[in-house]
């Protein structure tokens, strides 16, 4: 009987030292991303990116006092599962979210963490999600209209080809890529000689490509992402159709080099500067980081980009002392060469982030890039 | 006329892969009357366990015993999985009410996929260039050495079974079992025996499409075995299911449809017409192409 009354009191005093400890409030920090299905290995990357900068805050002390609590969601590159994600990290009680890697998955949560006022960071390049005027929505990247007038640029006046095929498949990112690049084409004059839809996922592109064979173009601009890209490149090497093949920003991850094979040597790829370009201490310091925990590098820029979404939101909160989001959001909407890891972070009223660098990256038979054209 | 000569020799790749996999359920139907839906998955894990023999046991360079060794030990594997499956999921229901077969089978597919994401991870592996890009431009037809194997390979692989199905005892055995079991086994055939060898041969056969998607298409998800399960099965269905050269015959259709549709009206299509085509040949043949007419018994 002693001892259970021992017992008892001993629960009683270890759950009066525990509950404080519990009741510590911490930062909730959502990561939406596509942690399985095609695009595994970039949602991964985000989560793992996310998880690495909440540990690097922590032990610095977190965010004013607060530890930060990484909740992850996947979204595994659906709209439907990204919508329910964001019901659950809302309910989970987040303030802000990033991700997710698709511009689908972000566009189908947005309204959700706009409603619930939670910041929300994508790498989505589709020009719509900052069309909405949600004052919860930051793009960390670049949108599609830059990268288009670039790659126009480079196809018409740099490379002067006389046939441009457009490829895309159906997600918001590819689809609204893919018509900039046909708009910036024409309007440089360029001659656009087949603009083609694929089903993503669809493996068999042969007919597509057989399709486009027929109008011989002398380039295939693919906007999509790179586990069909991939399989484009190969399969169009495969069926001896000798155009160039550029490959829009999704393009850039290293399974693409792994899917097209001894194909992907020669094909180019337009995308903001690859991590190991990045000339910024930030940037080699996190990488090293990356490569010492998880023993591998990220598998893209995106990767990167989503956590210097992140630490522009943990800034606005820390200069505000506070962590209201309406003020972190008022405070970024003006934000103005914040130091990050792919360089200068500024915000546009609309969420866009400021400024872009593209280059045209060629694949060489080992599989790295080199630049041809910036 | 390139480009449709073009289009017909890639559906009939395609066609040909869609046949050996069609293969494995319309034996196993013809025999057992059950639909098993673990083969689109079965046919997936060839893909991965190819993969896995390639570079964990034969060591990653690609030579041609390596290849041969990479089909022999995948095809060995797979029928050895076939047979598991069979002894578990569904030799304890054989004599069940179907429909209990049926949620078994299902539940097996589910099993295999859901193992196959545990063993090898939810994303997208990449299946080696086992078989070097060599084209050849015949007069601005394209067709690379991978196509060619595919082709040739599977129209061996169908003529060995229908021959070995027409002509030898076991073969006998087989038909007699998919009339009437009980009268089989009156006659004095193992039927249970007959169900593990058709259980073998169609995973195996399964293997080979397997390897072939791993080949042909490269990247590998632990989920497709759903895709091309469903175009296998629709194909057996076509050429009318349980009829060994009625699936040979409804796979390559399937593949020459899915190419044309996909290269002369738009690739987004292709599904929706693939499957009105189905609904149209059910309505006028309700059997399938080469199914036989069956009287009903009321």
């Amino acid at each position: 009987m002693l001892k259970t009354k021992a017992v008892a009191f001993s629960l009683v005093a270890s759950l009066c030292v525990a509950s404080p400890l519990l009741a510590e409030e911490t930062l909730k920090v959502g990561v939406q991303a596509p942690i399985t299905g095609a695009y595994a290995n970039e949602g991964q990357g985000i989560d793992q990116s996310v998880r690495l900068l909440a540990e690097q805050i922590n032990a610095k002390g977190g965010v004013m006092g607060r530890q930060i609590e990484v909740i992850s969601c996947d979204d595994e590159g659906t709209a439907m599962k990204a919508a329910i994600c964001a019901k659950d990290l809302v309910n989970k009680g987040v303030s802000m979210v990033i991700g997710s890697y698709t511009s689908t998955c972000a566009e189908a949560a947005q309204a959700t963490y706009f409603r619930a006022g939670v910041l929300q960071t994508s790498d989505g390049t589709s020009d719509t999600l900052t069309e909405h005027g949600y004052w919860t929505f930051f793009r960390n990247s670049f949108p599609n209209s830059a990268e288009a007038t670039f790659s126009a640029e480079y196809m018409v006046n740099e490379k002067k080809y006389q046939r441009i095929a457009i490829l895309s498949d159906f997600s918001s990112y590819a689809d609204g890529l893919a018509t900039a690049v046909e708009d910036a084409v024409k309007k440089q004059g360029g001659n656009i000689v087949a603009r083609e839809k694929v089903k993503a996922g669809a493996q068999n592109f042969t007919p597509v490509l057989t399709q486009l064979k027929s109008k011989d173009p002398d380039v295939i601009f693919y906007a999509g992402y790179y586990s069909d890209g991939g399989l484009i490149r190969s399969q169009q090497v495969a069926l001896g159709i000798k155009a160039d093949f550029i490959g829009g920003d999704a393009n850039d991850n290293v399974d693409f080099v792994k899917l097209a094979g001894n194909a992907a040597e020669g094909a180019y790829i337009i995308n903001v500067p690859t991590p190991e370009l990045l000339p910024y201490d930030l940037a080699k310091d996190f990488l090293a980081a990356y490569q010492a925990k998880y023993n591998m590098m990220p598998p893209s820029i995106w990767t990167i980009l989503n956590v210097d979404g992140m630490r522009a939101f943990i800034h606005a909160m820390e200069t505000n002392q506070s962590f209201d989001t309406k003020k972190a959001a008022e405070y970024l909407h003006t934000l103005k060469d914040y130091p990050g890891i792919t360089g200068p972070i500024s915000f546009a009223p609309d969420g866009n982030r400021v400024g872009s660098g593209y280059m045209t990256y060629r694949i060489q038979k080992d599989g790295t890039y080199e630049i041809v054209y910036k | 006329m390139d480009i449709f000569l073009q289009q017909l020799v890639n559906g009939l790749t395609i066609g040909s892969m869609f046949a050996l996999i069609a293969l494995g359920y319309t034996m196993v139907y013809g025999v057992m009357k059950l639909i098993n839906f673990a083969h689109g998955d079965l046919v997936a894990g060839s893909a991965f366990v190819g993969l896995f023999v390639f570079s964990e046991l034969l060591g990653g360079q690609i030579s041609f015993a390596v290849v041969l060794g990479v089909f022999a030990l995948t095809i060995i594997l797979i029928s050895l999985l076939g047979f598991t499956v069979e002894r578990l999921a569904y030799r304890p229901l054989r004599n069940a009410p179907r429909l209990s077969a049926v949620v078994s089978a299902l539940g097996a597919s589910m099993v295999i996929q859901n193992g196959i994401m545990l063993i090898w991870g939810p994303q997208m592996r990449i299946f080696p260039e086992l078989i070097p890009t060599i084209i050849w431009d015949i007069g601005g037809v394209v067709v690379s050495l991978i196509q060619v194997l595919i082709m040739v390979l599977s129209m061996l692989l169908m003529v060995g079974l229908y021959f070995f199905v027409e002509k030898t005892k076991i073969g006998t055995a087989i038909r007699a079992s998919a009339i009437d079991q009980d009268a089989a086994r009156l006659m004095g055939i193992n039927v249970n025996n007959i169900i593990v060898t058709i259980f073998i041969i169609g995973s195996s056969l399964g293997a080979v499409g397997g390897l072939f998607i791993g080949l042909y298409y490269r990247g590998i998800t632990f989920n497709m075995g759903w895709q091309y399960g469903l175009y296998a099965f629709v194909a057996a269905i076509m050429g009318g299911i349980g009829n060994i050269p009625g699936a040979m015959l409804g796979g390559i259709l399937l593949g020459l449809f899915n190419a044309f549709i996909a290269g002369y009206i738009s690739s987004t299509w292709s599904d929706a017409f693939t499957f009105i085509l189905l609904i149209v040949i059910l309505i006028v043949r309700p059997t399938g192409i080469l199914g036989e007419r069956v009287a009903e018994k009321v």
